[in-house]
């Protein structure tokens, strides 16, 4: 066994909201021409057939304002620029057309295409550049939040493409590691915040959860789970330590807001040198959030489930083949070598990180979904030989 | 050496904080990144919330509905919160019932 894999205690998972890999990371090819990012070429057609370049103008506030359409069948004229007829071949030339719905304003529906410049998210883009970032990690639905968060917790979302979640009746990821004698932890940001998709936990398996300065308090104590599952802030609200910035990065929150977050909860685990040693820490955003990205996804092992036309909103009934849009995702470790570009023949979803986690502590586990049992999954980055010692430090 | 408590009247105070007091004393090869700020005017409770906001909310009533008598319950209604920070006080509201171990502890006053 690698000695990366042999000293690995902990796995960490902290999931953005709603940007995709084009928007946040696309910008890094011009640093490594091996990141399959934006380089100015890529556009899509506005609604009178005029071609919208993706630019480097995205701000960290008040553009994607409305909340870009990211429900199904918004999605599907994103990736299919309306042909529903089949066979069809995704082409991401949609996405401007499908913002312009919103507001009917042509150049506002542009800004659908604008990605971030390197220099204005310093702690992404140090941490993909230095640790390994993903080329195909990929929604696992084309779809909203709550059924895609749904597969980073249970493999599956049991037939939903939307937001309905209420009562699945599969074991959760946190309930298979209890089962097997290992601990488990879902982190949230603070009451008000709460956990975004799995209420149902919170309500029969509250043990299950934590907060964030409990997070914060865990790492510096040494006492993380083998598996710890963190929540951003969602709302901007008060609490006792004053006014909370949503952090978790949804339009039309701030972006700064959410690279502090992340920029701590990194810190956090470096700040423990026996606990940087043996944790391996993922960022991944759930879903695109309507934003553009160029990348078509790939077909998939179907989950096992249909969604009809009542599910859907379309004409077409959706047999979970086909995985959402690409979003940002690194992993974090220094037994990871620096900078390096997960291949994009590995194609990567959100239930690889169930699979991972199964494989790292339970082993063998047959219960797992079709889709989980296909996943790839990721812990074979952690390759070197010896710990690297070089690092990142963030501070304001 | 004790550090400076950070100001508390600052939006996102909390995720700074921590980034201040987590801050790693290393030695040897590393890279030091500032993380800007956001400003003040970024923080917005009375911002309309969006659809996912909205189904956490549907999530959180349902739980409630299922888990507290009627005369227990928070008492507000779905359809009147318009807000984040309306939508952030029922969420906390209900999710201090479902886990009470949430709760932030107080911290001893000086003196005390």
């Amino acid at each position: 066994m690698p000695p990366g894999l042999d000293a690995l205690k902990h796995i960490v998972v902290l999931m953005m909201e709603n940007r995709s890999f084009d928007h946040m990371l696309g910008s890094l090819k011009a640093v490594n021409p091996l990141i399959d990012g934006v380089d100015g070429t890529q556009w899509n057609p506005d609604t009178q057939g005029n071609k919208v370049f993706a630019q480097p103008l995205a701000e960290f506030q008040s553009q994607l304002d409305p909340d870009p359409d990211h429900h199904f069948p918004a999605v599907d004229l994103q990736i299919f620029n309306g042909d529903q007829s089949n066979p069809r071949v995704a082409n991401m030339q949609g996405f401007v057309k499908s913002y312009y719905q919103q507001r009917k304003d042509l150049a506002h529906s542009q800004k659908i295409m604008y990605y971030f410049p390197e220099d204005k998210l310093p702690v992404l883009t140090s941490l993909a550049t230095n640790f390994a970032v993903f080329n195909r990690w990929f929604a696992s639905i084309p779809g909203p939040t709550i059924c895609n968060r749904a597969f980073a917790h249970y493999g599956t979302s049991f037939g939903q493409v939307g937001m309905k979640m209420f009562y699945p009746h599969g074991k959760s990821i946190y309930e298979r590691l209890e089962d097997a004698g290992h601990t488990a932890k879902l982190y949230y940001f603070d009451q008000a915040s709460s956990t975004m998709e799995v209420v149902n936990l919170l309500q029969h398996q509250p043990q299950l959860f934590g907060t964030y300065d409990q997070f914060l308090a865990d790492c510096k104590s040494g006492k993380l789970s083998d598996y710890s599952f963190v929540e951003p802030n969602y709302t901007d609200h008060d609490n006792d330590n004053g006014a909370q910035l949503a952090s978790d990065q949804h339009p039309d929150h701030n972006i700064q807001a959410g690279e502090l977050y992340i920029a701590s909860v990194y810190n956090a685990i470096r700040s423990n040198p026996a606990l940087w040693a043996s944790t391996a820490l993922l960022i991944v955003y759930d879903e695109h959030g309507g934003i553009f990205d160029h990348v078509p996804p790939p077909a998939c092992i179907p989950d096992g489930y249909s969604a009809g036309p009542a599910d859907t909103e379309l004409n077409f009934t959706f047999n979970f083949d086909r995985l959402g849009v690409r979003v940002p995702a690194i992993l974090i470790s220094p037994w990871v070598p620096k900078g390096i570009v997960v291949d994009s023949e590995r194609v990567f979803e959100h239930a690889s990180i169930p699979a991972t986690v199964t494989k790292q502590f339970i082993g063998n586990y047959t219960a797992s979904t079709p889709r989980e049992q296909a996943a790839q999954t990721f812990l074979d980055l952690l390759s070197l030989d010896t710990m690297r010692t070089d690092s990142l430090v963030f501070s304001t | 050496m004790t550090k400076a408590k950070p100001h508390t009247n600052e939006p996102g105070i909390r995720s700074r904080g921590a980034i201040e007091e987590s801050t790693p004393q290393l030695a040897g090869d590393y890279i030091s990144i500032r993380v800007p700020i956001p400003p003040a005017s970024a923080f917005n409770r009375d911002r309309p919330i969006t659809s996912l906001i909205q189904s956490q909310l549907k999530h959180i009533h349902h739980a409630e509905s299922a888990r507290l008598l009627k005369h227990k319950r928070v008492g507000i209604k779905l359809e009147d919160i318009r807000t984040e920070a309306e939508a952030a006080t029922y969420i906390a509201a209900v999710t201090k019932v479902l886990h009470p171990k949430g709760q932030k502890k107080s911290k001893p006053q000086p003196g005390n």
